[in-house]
């Protein structure tokens, strides 16, 4: 069928506001990136945290001609594999930097001093002012990753220096504030060199500077100094299909790009649209592409899209990630059998059982047990990257009043298992109810090959390498832990996180009274959250 | 009115088009001297002197062109711009031959549009795309047709077509309708330039090197395999 933009950096500038469909969610979206205040956006894989960042940047540049939006996109460069954590926080530095100059030329706030000028070298060599300093500094900046000499970092300009600059240029042209728009940072990151991002992205906080960036859920790695609740807004981007206007909402953004004939197969066959709308859940993405790879617009073709990819297409994403994460490769893995093999089988299960009693109730929900191995819970924080899980809410009550999350399922993973889909899609949905899920509790069966942190690893003496400095900490950073619980440790002889993670939680309940299998549940649990992030670097 | 006299006129009207030009286009005057800098940035990672020095040749061009339209010149800045954009597909396609650069060079040859723009075997060719870089062949028709295009618009000025000077008239004053369309045109000219520079070159300069343009691949993200090159998504 005709072809859609899936990607928003396709999409030409000048064309982007007209393709954009906007709900209420999506201009809360909007309101907070061009405030003042610096403001993260999460979303997963295609949801349209780029198209909502440069719909934002167009309107700070069409609405407010006292500041300037620099979009800024780290691709994959040759730096991503140094390990000098100096020289990819300059080197992060300097792009930003050369975006900025680039938006300030082409605003004509400033001129560039290297090109063919029709004025003479004297006369352009007096440009003396700050806009140089920023330009120098650059220089300095790409002179120090390039390696071309031995640099003395000393006389590095640093990040105030950085700070100032920008606070002249925005004084000599009445500019009130430089909003910067981070595209992709913590996708091509390494998690090492995310944290870094993050530090630059605090660090670079100024009365006339605003940081926003996209991230992804599940593989964003803030670091110790930056605390995404405390220091910026943050939102996140998700669309539930039991909303009100998500079928309005979604044929918008379909016929905005559509053609003709496309519109009319749809009017025609609304309830096709509708299954694909559902399916997707909540990713624009996902709709177009599917209804791209249609060969017809048609119950057959539709019915073969959906079993093909949501059955198998849509799990490639997610296990490509484990070349990425390696240290987390075997939960990736893990996360992906879990879903295919365990929750979504009991999930049919329970709709099929609820079928046959004709109870009118279904479901594409899943509840796991607050207390899961912390392992558990990184592999399904993993799966939320590509959005084929997603996280309803926490702390609900369950059986017998125990507390833990509710998860969706991608509505097309689930409706796909029918023979057909788009058939029973409509009396399915509307029998789904977020009241009923399957229960998977703290220490249900399938946990058993990754319960421990030790079964995570494939490689002990990489293992060991990546996390040498965490291991070496002292359980007292643990926050997790009470004061009570950390006394009690170390009374035991269990000072540092390697003697914690070298002991079980059966070992930890025979040495220390009071401890039984809740409590070391939870101190393990502390443990493995603060060694989880530092598994692939 | 002497002479001098004759021209200071002619000169204090200039000014006050001038004066009004700068603050009305301020932001097409930056994106204009962004492009011609662009092109500029671009010529030093040929290795060729002579194409060097062609390409810069052609950022001051553009500069003196907008130069001409900012005082009212309007027809001598879409001539200028031709011009301009003629030697830059011209310095692709002396790139790939040489006798044709040297002979050029020693004014025994001229730059030949209808050459430069040939279907089959031009700079803006899938032939060529497929020489130099092959996942642009499928762009190339569209920007073929879009040099063809803005180069037509722009001759029309420097033919002296009859509705050319209704439009332009033939005394100095202000014009928004010429203003607005030479700007575009310099966009649109200074789109093509730097496709059609990245299709002949991009590919051969290195790595490193490459990753310090920025200012390419904010022009290009939206065509895929410029992005891809800077390290970008995929489709």
């Amino acid at each position: 069928m005709s072809s859609f933009y899936l990607r928003t950096e396709s999409i030409k500038q000048e064309d982007i506001l007209n393709l954009s469909v906007l709900n209420q969610n999506d201009n809360d979206i909007i309101s907070a990136l061009i405030s003042p205040e610096p403001c993260l956006l999460e979303g997963s894989r295609g949801t349209g945290k780029s198209f909502l960042m440069k719909v934002s940047e167009l309107k700070i540049e069409n609405e407010n001609k006292n500041c300037t939006a620099v979009f800024v996109s780290f691709n994959i460069s040759s730096l991503i594999n140094t390990t000098d954590t100096l020289q990819f926080y300059h080197w992060m530095l300097a792009k930003s930097l050369k975006a900025l100059l680039n938006t300030l030329r082409k605003k004509g706030l400033v001129v560039s001093t290297h090109s063919a000028s029709l004025l003479s070298n004297d006369e352009s060599q007096n440009d003396n002012e700050v806009e140089k300093d920023l330009k120098d500094i650059v220089k300095a900046f790409e002179k120090s990753y390039k390696g071309d000499s031995k640099i003395n970092l000393d006389n590095l300009p640093d990040i105030e220096d950085v700070k100032d600059a920008i606070e002249h240029i925005c004084r000599d042209n009445n500019l009130e504030r430089i909003y910067f728009f981070f595209d992709e940072a913590a996708h091509v990151f390494r998690p090492e060199q995310q944290r870094q991002f993050f530090s630059l992205y605090k660090d670079l906080r100024s009365p006339y500077i605003t940081c926003n960036a996209a991230i992804y859920p599940g593989v964003t790695y803030f670091g110790d100094s930056f605390e995404p609740i405390h220091d910026c807004i943050f939102k996140k981007l998700d669309r539930n299909i039991k909303d009100s206007d998500y079928i309005d909402y979604f044929k918008s953004i379909v016929f905005n790009q559509a053609e003709e004939g496309i519109k009319d197969a749809i009017k025609n066959n609304m309830s096709l649209f509708l299954t694909l709308a559902y399916s997707c859940g909540g990713n624009p993405r996902i709709l177009l592409k599917t209804i791209q790879d249609l060969n017809k617009f048609n119950l057959q073709s539709v019915n073969q899209l959906i079993k093909e990819f949501y059955r198998e297409q849509i799990w490639s994403e997610h296990t490509e990630l484990g070349e990425k994460y390696k240290g987390h490769k075997v939960l990736i893995d893990w996360g992906r059998d879990f879903l295919e093999n365990v929750v979504i089988p009991t999930i049919e299960k329970y709709n099929s059982s609820r079928k046959e009693k004709d109870t009118k109730e279904s479901s594409i929900y899943f509840w796991i047990h607050k207390d899961s191995p912390e392992t558990v819970k990184e592999s399904l924080r993993l799966l939320t990257y590509t959005g084929i899980i997603r996280k309803v809410d926490s702390s609900v009550r369950a059986t017998r009043a125990e507390l833990g999350s509710r998860f969706e399922v991608k509505y097309g993973c689930i409706i796909a298992l029918q023979s057909n889909p788009a058939g029973e899609s409509k009396n399915f949905f509307n029998s789904l109810t977020l009241k009923k899920f399957p229960e998977f509790g703290k220490n249900h069966p399938s946990y058993g090959s990754i319960s421990q942190l030790t079964d995570t690893v494939e490689d002990e003496a990489t293992f060991k390498q990546s996390l040498e400095s965490m291991l070496q900490k002292p359980i007292s950073v643990l926050q997790l832990l009470t004061n009570w619980q950390k006394e009690k440790l170390n009374k035991t002889g269990i000072y540092t996180l390697e003697d914690l993670h070298a002991n079980t939680e059966t070992d930890l309940i025979e040495k220390i009274y009071n401890v039984g299998p809740v409590r070391a549940r939870l101190i393990k649990n502390a443990a493995n959250a603060e060694l989880l992030e530092y598994l692939s670097g | 009115m002497d002479i001098k006299e004759y021209l200071e006129k002619i000169n204090a009207e200039c000014q006050h088009i001038f004066a009004k030009t700068i603050v009305d286009y301020t932001e097409s005057l930056g994106k204009s001297h962004h492009l011609s800098a662009c092109i500029f940035e671009y010529s030093e990672f040929l290795f060729d002197e002579n194409e060097k020095e062609l390409l810069t040749t052609v950022s001051a061009q553009i500069e003196s062109s907008t130069l001409n339209a900012t005082l009212g010149l309007y027809r001598q800045a879409f001539s200028s711009l031709r011009l301009a954009f003629e030697m830059a597909l011209g310095c692709v396609s002396f790139s790939v031959n040489k006798l044709e650069h040297y002979e050029w060079l020693k004014a025994k040859a001229d730059i030949k549009w209808a050459k430069l723009i040939d279907k089959d075997n031009g700079v803006l060719s899938v032939r060529f795309a497929n020489a130099f870089f092959q996942d642009l062949s499928p762009h190339i028709s569209e920007f073929n047709e879009r040099a063809s295009k803005v180069y037509r618009s722009l001759s029309e000025f420097v033919h002296g077509n009859n509705e050319t000077w209704t439009k332009s008239g033939i005394q100095l004053k202000f014009n928004k309708d010429l203003a607005d369309h030479y700007f575009e045109q310099l966009f649109e000219i200074g789109e093509i330039i730097l496709f059609s520079l990245s299709c002949r070159y991009l590919n051969s300069i290195a790595k490193n090197d490459r990753e310090t343009m920025e200012f390419l691949s904010t022009q290009f993200s939206h065509i895929e395999p410029i992005r891809v090159l800077f390290g970008g998504p995929k489709e």
